[in-house]
């Protein structure tokens, strides 16, 4: 199997880091200051997007000053007794704070990758035990996420000192291109790469396998776009104005995020739609069923290689519920009302509403009432009985006969 | 008449105006702080904007100062093709007359080498 370029030209030192210059020599300062003993801070939070180099440049950072990186990925290590399990130790006493690999003796490093997983509420404790073992400036820390949240990662921010990185300029992502190019012996047109310098906004990581995949033949039209993240209305109507089979994988491709919303709300717009045939209905919401069990199967069972079918199959079907004249009239999606939910009047009126009439009635779950009966059920309201309620659903679009 | 500003992103810098009420305004303004006796410090590019938006009123633009890496001098970011397409919120870019060398990869990762065994030692 063919290596990732983004593997093969990973930088194994500092100065092989394109961008962000600034910030990897504040960190270098920073970490030789500890050495020296000079220890302000209890560690270094580095913040910036995806793919720009902030884990690189840790790496590289232990390579060249010879350290030896104990990795935790916040996704998987979110509580305070998981931490303290795994870099507890470390901190506890000197004689362990070194390893010996290759014949070198190597200090430790803890890198707290993606920290900003860790959620100060649910999470018990996490954030807590990494300022603590980081408050004991034993061992360097240096901890990256993308998006720290000023509120609830404050302590975080307050006491460690942050660096930013920044996405990389166009001509700095040319450079990272040339090197690869010279290297690999490439012969590729001006034209894409000026394409993949355009696509990739400042994603080094990005810019690289786009460049693979150029190198490989494919068209770059038809390859990940950046992350984009429109407000769900504005990327709803966009879809549903599309009628290019490359617009809308790039739409979705640049919202993935948002992918299963898109779904359930396409279901939603071919089964109330007026101006597209019984059977081609039929026709459409069978083909959504069978994406409706990769979806559950995805999300049940864990298998989200099964995303990649999704991916492929759900821009066919939009395409296709466009041709038949599916229309978006901003109504929120079934399924998403329940977070609409959130007014405490509204949800009164609706315990009361399923408790005192719908309950014994309907034999179905207060969830599945609310999610697959109630939108159907709220345009007969009374208004004067269910004030809240009817507003709520007026808002979103619901209550409408078809 | 306009007077127009060179100023460097993360590098503080005073205004040249009285700034009254419009102080709390800026200081408002995400990615903008203020650092007491040395002065404004933004962050990128959106924050600059956003201050422009203020400082316009009272006939001042500030414009970012990106210099090149390699050779220390004015990128001209209006003068590169990719001014569509780039934030201009990195401290340092690459000028067009760097770029242009052959030998531009391995000029941009001595420069990296100079710089980052100066904060070594």
């Amino acid at each position: 199997m063919k290596m990732l370029w983004t593997e093969k030209y990973r930088p194994r030192v500092l100065n092989e880091i394109v961008g962000n210059e600034e910030a990897k020599r504040e960190l270098l300062k920073w970490i030789v200051d500890w050495q020296r003993g000079i220890r302000d801070n209890p560690g270094v939070l580095l913040t910036g997007p995806p793919g720009i180099g902030k884990t690189t440049a840790v790496y590289a950072l232990a390579n060249e000053l010879s350290f030896h990186v104990v990795e935790l990925n916040a996704s998987d290590y979110r509580t305070a007794q998981s931490i303290y399990a795994k870099v507890g130790h470390l901190t506890q006493s000197n004689t362990l704070d070194s390893f010996t690999s290759g014949g070198v003796r190597r200090n430790i490093l803890i890198f707290f990758d993606e920290i900003d997983g860790i959620d100060p509420k649910a999470d018990t404790g996490g954030l807590k035990a990494v300022l603590d073992i980081a408050s004991k400036k034993e061992v360097p820390i240096i901890a990256a996420a993308n998006v720290p949240d000023p509120s609830s990662h404050k302590e975080l921010l307050k006491s460690f000192k942050v660096i930013e990185f920044k996405p990389l300029t166009p001509r700095q992502i040319s450079i990272l291109l040339r090197r690869i190019i010279a290297s690999e012996g490439l012969s590729i047109s001006d034209e894409i790469i000026d394409k993949i310098i355009r696509s990739s906004r400042g994603d080094a990581r990005l810019a690289v396998n786009l460049l693979q995949e150029a190198a490989a033949g494919v068209d770059i039209e038809f390859v990940s776009t950046p992350m984009e993240n429109l407000p769900f209305d504005i990327l709803m109507k966009r879809l549903s104005s599309s009628l290019s089979i490359t617009e809308i994988r790039n739409l979705l491709n640049s919202n993935s995020s948002q992918i299963e919303d898109v779904f359930y709300a396409y279901f939603d717009m071919i089964l109330r739609s007026g101006s597209i045939s019984l059977e081609e209905k039929i026709r459409l919401l069978g083909e959504w069923s069978k994406l409706d069990i990769l979806f559950g199967r995805m999300n049940k069972k864990r298998y989200f290689s099964l995303f990649r079918y999704i991916n492929m199959l759900l821009p066919w079907l939009i395409y296709s519920a466009n041709r038949a004249g599916a229309i978006y009239d901003g109504r929120i999606p079934q399924y998403r009302l329940r977070l609409f939910i959130l007014n405490r009047g509204a949800r009164e009126e609706l315990n009361n509403l399923y408790n005192t009439y719908l309950k014994g009635r309907l034999h179905c779950s207060y969830r599945k009432f609310v999610l697959e009966v109630f939108p159907y059920v709220c345009g007969y309201l009374k208004e004067d009985e269910y004030p809240s309620l009817t507003k709520l659903c007026k808002k979103g679009g619901y209550g409408v006969t078809w | 008449m306009v007077q127009y500003m060179k100023i460097r992103y993360g590098v503080p810098f005073q205004i040249p105006r009285r700034l009254g009420d419009r102080f709390k305004e800026i200081v408002g303004i995400k990615g903008v702080r203020y650092v007491r006796q040395q002065g404004f410090v933004v962050s990128d590019k959106s924050a600059l904007d956003a201050m422009n938006r203020i400082l316009i009123k009272m006939g001042l633009i500030l414009v970012p100062d990106i210099r090149c890496f390699i050779c220390g001098m004015d990128v001209e970011c209006d003068e590169c093709s990719y001014k569509d397409v780039c934030k201009r919120d990195a401290g340092s870019c690459i000028c067009s007359t760097c770029m242009s060398r052959e030998d531009v990869v391995k000029r941009y990762y001595d420069t990296q080498r100079t710089m980052l065994d100066q904060a070594l030692h």
